[in-house]
């Protein structure tokens, strides 16, 4: 248990500092930044509480929100990201269900089930984002462009970590 | 599954939800300053309508004085005009005479009293002798013809629209120049009948009856009404139907008309009848 704690906390800081280090750096053309920081909520565990899901997601979009002086908008998308990944988990759930004791990842519940899993909820915070962050309707179809583009490169960047992982 | 689904139930993790999310918001609209704008600027644009409403409003409650002061105002103007008018044609004329080339003066009241659908109707107005009003003075509604006073108290005086059998009004059709004598049936207080027009004359729906002067009541020119309808009857005129330019049903503001001359032309004519 307190391993498990202390494993989440390393990665958590690792992936934060990745983000906010090198990702936040990617920007192609003013269209593309990929926000891996995400990557942390999809790999909780199946048995972590929704309250304590909802307020690590809080916790991991209020970091990034003081990091990138966007107070509120980063919170918004990963609290909304926190809340729907227990029901996407059911909806998206393996035929014979989830396992006691794993957390989402590639090696356990193989590719296609996790690229399904990643790519609905990097939808989901990256539309939140980007709309928050033009917050008007004008350019909606630019903004869903950003949207996708960015989706696109995250789930990318999500998906080498994971075959990393796995690899290891 | 099952597991997940008991989490789902035993924690209540909307109310959380939608407090970390509220939080976020509110740190989103107060924390930057371009969100904040944008709320600010669309709720202005939501309150602009309620203001433009109420500005309206206010705008309308003001419109009794600001209806008093144009009155006023047309007034000064309109004596003006009587001074300028007649300068023309009068070469000679006594400079200490300030009348000398104005022939009506103006002044101007408000309908205080008002009825319209009884056969003899009157209506009262908030000026009198103190103002310089007299009976027998024209009342006009803007350019049309309302009536004649025929009552004066200290403050008040009360006048006789057309809306009356007594009132009568030499009125001609403006085209032409033929003129006739104007009255109320006691019908409908939106037309009043022209008789005496010849039947050679020709009339047209839609001609304009004015008034022609005679009387000394009246200047002459005050637009009257137009022609609604017109029919032969018996006899050697038309008895013609005239829309009345003046709406009875909603007479305010009225401007009283005094002849200078007036006294002048009657006595001349009382010396030869």
């Amino acid at each position: 248990m307190i391993n498990s704690i202390l494993r989440y906390t390393l990665i958590f800081i690792l992936l934060m500092l990745l983000q906010i280090l090198v990702f936040d750096n990617i920007q192609i053309s003013g269209y593309i930044n990929p926000y891996i920081y995400i990557m942390f909520i999809l790999i909780l565990p199946f048995e972590i509480p929704s309250w304590l899901l909802l307020l690590i997601s809080f916790a991991a979009g209020f970091i990034m929100d003081l990091f990138s002086g966007t107070p509120g908008m980063h919170s918004a998308a990963t609290v909304l990201a926190g809340f729907v990944r227990p029901y996407i988990l059911s909806i998206n759930s393996p035929r014979d269900g989830y396992d006691q004791h794993t957390s989402p990842s590639l090696s356990t519940y193989g590719l296609r089930w996790f690229a399904i899993y990643t790519v609905l909820i990097v939808l989901i915070h990256h539309t939140t984002l980007f709309y928050l962050e033009v917050f008007r309707f004008e350019d909606f179809f630019r903004t869903m462009l950003r949207v996708i583009a960015s989706s696109s490169l995250t789930i990318i960047f999500i998906l080498l970590i994971e075959f990393y992982r796995r690899g290891k | 599954m099952r597991n997940l689904l008991n989490f789902l139930a035993r924690y209540n993790n909307l109310i959380i939800f939608l407090f970390l999310e509220g939080l976020a918001i509110y740190l989103l609209l107060t924390g930057n300053s371009y969100h904040n704008s944008r709320v600010v600027n669309s709720l202005n644009s939501i309150t602009y309508g309620v203001e433009t409403k109420i500005s309206n409003t206010r705008n309308y409650l003001h419109l009794r004085e600001i209806n008093e002061d144009l009155a006023a105002e047309n007034i000064a103007l309109r004596n003006r005009i009587g001074r300028l008018v007649k300068s023309v044609d009068t070469p000679f004329a006594l400079i200490t005479d300030t009348i000398y080339n104005q022939q009506y003066y103006y002044t101007s009241g408000e309908i205080v009293n008002n009825s319209i659908n009884r056969q003899k109707n009157f209506f009262t107005i908030n000026k009198g002798k103190r103002h310089g009003i007299t009976t027998d003075m024209a009342v006009i509604c803007g350019d049309g013809v309302a009536g004649v006073i025929i009552g004066c108290s200290e403050n008040y005086s009360v006048a006789m629209p057309v809306l009356n059998p007594n009132f009568k009004l030499s009125a001609r059709i403006k085209r032409n120049g033929y003129f006739g004598s104007l009255g109320w049936d006691g019908r409908d207080y939106r037309y009043a009948l022209l008789s005496e027009i010849p039947q050679h004359v020709s009339v047209i729906i839609g001609d304009t009856i004015e008034t022609t002067g005679y009387s000394a009541i009246f200047p002459e020119g005050v637009m009257v009404g137009t022609v609604a309808d017109f029919e032969k009857k018996g006899g050697d005129f038309y008895a013609i139907k005239v829309k009345l330019k003046t709406d009875f049903n909603t007479l305010h503001f009225v401007n009283i008309i005094g002849n200078l001359k007036k006294t002048e032309q009657h006595g001349l004519e009382k010396l030869f009848q």
